[in-house]
């Protein structure tokens, strides 16, 4: 795991968040997980509740957490309409950031979904898809009863704690439980490139190499952005069978 | 100084404002635009850098795409002109690296080491927000002129517009949706460029330039096609059999 050691940008949303949840969770005499890092989106940002829904397969997410019965009738709601802010962002790729149901243009957007949601008691909901191009790996929602917009300061904040709910679900899939620091190497373009190496050089989709890399800076104990930066310069090469050269 | 032809400049609006239709890709038309401000200004390379979610900056497209410059561009998460422009923001400049590295250690020891002794930050300006910068650098030390400047200062202001796509953006949530569909598109590209990369045995700015010309060639959008190369889809299969020459 890699740290930000530099001051300046130390102080960003992201670092603020990491070091809010890590406190709340020290308390507790506990570390960071996904449901935490809800709890905490929640009473920070003012919300009513969150969910966070993981990707099971192509099209398919399942909830993970729910941080209230509110949040999971939402859910339960877009898969029983087959609409709704969750399935537009996925299908966009971007946040969808809806402040207020009745607002003209919403019911027309989700004719079938909208009027549920108000009808549920929520008026407001903001959805922000976890990915990493297009390694699919989830969705945050956060939800409001008062329609309400995300004032831009808590947008910027309800962004990093979907960026830390990413990091922590990535750490998860490969087996990794330490909250010692936030790994940033997800800023890395060589990552990325490295990403879409391993894929062609194993033959295997995108989310399977990001992994296959995850798994190896892991079993290494070095930072995803060197392991990158050595298939991206071509002195490692994924071999399928588990293999490298 | 080199001075900016005028009728150049047009040309290179018109061309701006061409890709500007209701079905243009948001990294191509900031790729075209830092390609064109190496041509329009006295600079070797010209990048756009994008305020990320939790407040760092991100390339989303530059002039080149050598793998070395694109460090240089990484490097200002922690330091450099684009960092404090977008501090500060203002515009701001090292003339000479060699004598003042301004404050930033290692990224002047990259810049020089990569032959640049020049470098300007330029902010881009959404009403009060700050949400991202044009980054030029020259191998020659020395200012931009006020015309180079304005010229400069055109070039954000198109790039902030195109960015945003509507003309208007009434709605804070909207510039974060389309921030942070710029940024994800970039990501997408990047990971296309490594699979072509890989497939053909290219280096990155080649493969960058074998997406770009497929997609020109077939009239397509950029991160659409980035996104079918990684998904292997059939619509991109041609890309591998017949790889656009250079």
């Amino acid at each position: 795991m890699e740290a930000s050691q530099d001051g300046r940008s130390d102080d960003t949303p992201l670092s603020r968040a990491w070091r809010r949840v890590k406190d709340e969770a020290h308390l507790l005499r506990s570390t960071v997980t996904v449901a935490s890092l809800c709890e905490s989106a929640v009473a920070w940002l003012g919300v009513a509740g969150a969910c966070v829904l993981v990707s099971t397969g192509p099209g398919s997410q399942e909830v993970r957490v729910a941080t209230d019965d509110l949040a999971s009738v939402l859910a339960e709601l877009e898969v029983m309409v087959g609409e709704g802010p969750v399935r537009s962002a996925r299908e966009l790729g971007s946040p969808v950031l809806v402040g207020d149901f009745d607002a003209a243009g919403q019911s027309r957007r989700w004719p079938l979904y909208a009027p549920l949601a108000v009808q549920a008691g929520v008026h407001a909901q903001f959805v922000l898809p976890l990915r990493v191009g297009l390694v699919d790996v989830g969705t945050v929602v956060y939800h409001r009863k008062a329609p309400v917009p995300l004032e831009p300061v808590l947008l910027a904040d309800a962004l990093a704690y979907a960026e830390l709910t990413l990091l922590l679900l990535l750490d998860e899939q490969v087996g990794v439980a330490g909250d010692e620091s936030v790994d940033l190497s997800l800023r890395s373009a060589q990552v990325h490139q490295a990403t879409g190496m391993v894929a062609a050089q194993l033959d295997v989709r995108l989310d399977d190499a990001f992994a296959a890399l995850r798994a190896r800076a892991f079993a290494e104990q070095r930072p995803l952005s060197d392991l990158a930066a050595d298939v991206v310069n071509k002195r490692l090469r994924f071999e399928p069978e588990g293999g490298t050269r | 100084m080199v001075q900016v032809a005028d009728g150049q400049l047009v040309d290179t609006f018109v061309e701006l404002a061409d890709t500007l239709t209701d079905d243009f890709d948001v990294i191509d038309f900031l790729h075209l635009l830092a390609a064109r401000s190496v041509e329009l200004l006295p600079v070797d390379a010209a990048g756009i850098l994008l305020a990320g979610p939790s407040g760092a900056l991100q390339l989303v497209a530059s002039s080149d795409e050598h793998v070395r410059l694109l460090e240089l561009f990484q490097l200002q998460r922690d330091e450099g002109p684009c960092l404090d422009a977008f501090h500060t923001r203002n515009p701001v400049s090292a003339t000479d690296l060699e004598l003042d590295d301004a404050g930033w250690p290692s990224f002047a020891a990259a810049a020089l080491g990569h032959g640049f002794r020049s470098v300007h930050a330029l902010p881009m300006r959404l009403r009060s927000e700050v949400i991202g910068a044009l980054n030029l650098f020259s191998a020659r030390p020395g200012e931009l002129s006020k015309e180079n400047l304005q010229v400069a200062r055109a070039m954000v202001d198109v790039a902030t517009i195109g960015l945003l796509q509507a003309r208007t953006i009434q709605q804070h949530e909207v510039l974060v949706e389309q921030l942070q569909t710029a940024l994800s598109s970039r990501v997408v590209i990047e990971q296309a460029k490594g699979f072509i990369a890989e497939r053909l045995n290219l280096e990155m700015d080649e493969a960058f330039a074998v997406l770009r010309r497929f997609a020109r060639n077939h009239s397509r959008k950029l991160s659409v096609v980035a996104a079918e190369v990684v998904s292997r889809s059939e619509t991109v299969r041609d890309l591998f059999r017949n790889p656009p020459t250079r």
